[in-house]
Order: C-alpha cells, then sequence, then structure tokens
C-alpha cells in the first residue's frame, strides 16, 4: 500500500515539475517584466552626445518613445543597429521618437560610435548610469517602450530585431488610436 | 584581599567591558552603504551582491546609495527605489511574502495532493477481510478431504 502511494505521488510530483518547467520556458526570456512595466517612466535630463544642448523626456510626452539603451563596447549593440536604422527610417516622419541613451562609456566613444554607425536619431549622454538604473536595466542593449501617456508599456533585453521593434511601436500607436 | 573578591570584581569589569563593546548603537553612514550594498543583488553578476562585484554597474549603484544615504534617506527607502526598477529580484534575500515563494510552494502542495488522492483512493478500494465460506464451498471441501484420504488409505 506504501509502495503505491509513494508511485502515485512520485507521478504527481514529476507532473507538476513538468508543468512548472513547460510555463516557465513558455516566456520569451527577453520580455523580462521587472518593476518599471506599466508604470510611468522615469522622468530624465539628459545632453546630448553631440553637446548640443539637453532633451527631456517629459518633452516628448504624448508621442511613441522608443528608449535604446547601448553601448559601442557592446557588441550586441552593433548587431541590433541595421534594424534600429530601418525603424528610424520608417518612423521618422511620425509621431514615434527614437531616443538613444549611451551610458558606462566616457561621450567621445559613444559619439565616436554614433558617427561611425550612421545613428541619425537622437542620442544623449547617461553619464553616472542614474537613468539606466532609474530604467532597471541589466546592461546595454536594452530597448523601452514608452507610450503617448508615459507609461512604459514593454521593454526588450538583448538584440531586438526589426519586427519587435515595429510590433512594438505598432501596438502603443494603435492604443493611443482607440 | 580576598581572592575571590579580586576574581569577581575582575570578571564583573570583563563583563561591563563586553556589554559596553556590543551595545547597539547607531550605525556610521559607511556601514549603513555597507550593509544596504551587501543586501543589493548586482544586475550583471551570478549571484554577488553590490558590495562584492567589481562591475560598472555595481560600483554606480554603490555611488547611488552612498548618495541616498548622506541626503538622509533610511535603508527601507533607498531599498524600495531600487525595487521599483528592478523588482524584488535586486534583494539578494527578496521578502517572503512575495508571490515568487509560490514556486516552492506548488511542487510541495502538488505532492501532497497527491498523497491525499492516492490515501483516497486506497481507502475506497474494498477491503480485504476475511470471507466465510460457503456451504457448497464446505462440503466440497470435506468431500475432497474424505477422497483423498480414501486414497491414502
Amino acid at each position: 500500500m506504501l509502495a503505491r502511494v509513494i508511485r502515485i505521488a512520485v507521478v504527481v510530483g514529476l507532473l507538476s515539475l513538468v508543468m512548472t518547467l513547460a510555463l516557465a520556458f513558455r516566456r520569451d526570456p527577453h520580455d523580462i517584466r521587472t518593476g518599471t512595466i506599466g508604470k510611468p517612466a522615469p522622468a530624465f535630463t539628459l545632453q546630448r552626445l553631440d553637446g548640443s544642448g539637453e532633451v527631456a523626456l517629459a518633452d516628448l510626452s504624448g508621442k511613441v518613445v522608443v528608449v535604446n539603451f547601448f553601448a559601442s563596447w557592446c557588441l550586441p549593440c552593433i548587431q541590433e543597429n541595421p534594424a534600429l536604422v530601418r525603424v528610424y527610417e520608417r518612423y521618422r516622419a511620425s509621431d514615434v521618437v527614437m531616443l538613444g541613451v549611451d551610458f558606462q562609456e566616457s561621450r567621445e566613444n559613444g559619439l565616436a560610435y554614433v558617427q561611425r554607425m550612421g545613428t541619425a536619431w537622437t542620442t544623449v549622454a547617461d553619464d553616472d548610469g542614474r537613468v539606466a538604473l532609474s530604467y532597471g536595466v541589466f546592461g546595454p542593449p536594452e530597448t523601452f517602450f514608452i507610450g503617448p501617456d508615459g507609461v512604459i508599456a514593454g521593454r526588450h533585453i538583448g538584440p531586438i530585431d526589426e519586427a519587435t521593434l515595429v510590433n512594438g511601436i505598432e501596438t502603443l500607436r494603435a492604443r493611443a488610436a482607440r | 584581599m580576598n581572592r575571590r573578591v579580586v576574581v569577581a570584581i575582575a570578571l564583573l569589569v570583563l563583563a561591563a567591558a563586553l556589554a559596553f563593546a556590543a551595545r547597539p548603537h547607531e550605525a556610521t553612514a559607511d556601514e549603513r552603504i555597507d550593509q544596504i550594498t551587501t543586501e543589493l543583488r548586482c544586475p550583471v553578476c551570478q549571484g554577488l551582491s553590490v558590495r562584492d562585484s567589481s562591475s560598472e554597474t555595481a560600483r554606480q549603484m554603490r555611488v547611488l546609495v552612498a548618495q541616498r544615504v548622506r541626503e538622509g534617506k533610511s535603508n527601507a527607502e533607498i531599498e524600495t527605489e531600487f525595487r521599483a526598477s528592478y523588482g524584488d529580484w535586486i534583494l539578494l534575500s527578496p521578502p517572503v511574502a512575495s508571490w515568487s515563494g509560490v514556486v516552492w510552494l506548488v511542487p510541495i502542495a502538488a505532492i501532497a495532493a497527491g498523497l491525499v488522492l492516492a490515501t483516497g483512493r486506497l481507502r475506497s478500494a474494498d477491503p480485504l477481510e476475511p470471507v466465510e465460506p460457503s456451504a457448497t464451498q464446505v462440503a466440497a471441501l470435506r468431500e475432497r478431504v474424505a477422497r483423498e484420504e480414501a486414497a491414502e488409505g
């Protein structure tokens, strides 16, 4: 009788483990929902990488904002750059704003990188990393989608592709149009 | 002076010195920074605290913690600021009340449910109680015994 109880308990335990693992692995590891998702995007005012003034997130209110954290020493940032360029060209005349936030390096290196990569969108310098910390960034590259209401709707950890960028932007535009 | 009195006084002085050294005192700024950064997880490391990590991210976090301590923020307020950005994950010892505790409870609950289920099924099964043979069976057995005794004869 005891053996039968143990056998059934083991089967039930294994089934539970399989179910737990199946649920865990269904999630996209790049779509990590930490503290900032669904909350107002932390405000910031940062200097442009080229030194031509400041950019405040508050000035972009009412627009879809794609904030991309990057650094020149980060190889996945180089990998994702062509997708960012294509998406920037696609939306440059629209209500979508792309903003690159360079962090954990000198401004000189960051500026040389954006000039080398042909980055046409606005790039700013997060010199002390405070903005990255306030967004809960683990490391570059990371991309945040901020809606016209100023709330962070999504984030992507690691190199992002064109489809994910377009999907994130269009979801927010559709929501804003409703 | 009595030797016992001297020993007793010496012990009292020692106890008083120990009590004085171990008295609760207000932590200095550096102690608080150490305490907070020991409790915070380095986001770019494997299981290292912000205090122990040499990464740039951890360094920036230590600078931010130090600034918040200087600003007069409490330990809880500083940890709350990091939890707002990174969630409970940023604490090396997340609060027990967090929903993540369910991850540990589910397998235990599942095994307990399995045991209850198995016990219930076994109890509902027919009990193995001794059954009295019928009169026909008794007669057949007697007849068989008599036949075998006659054969041995």
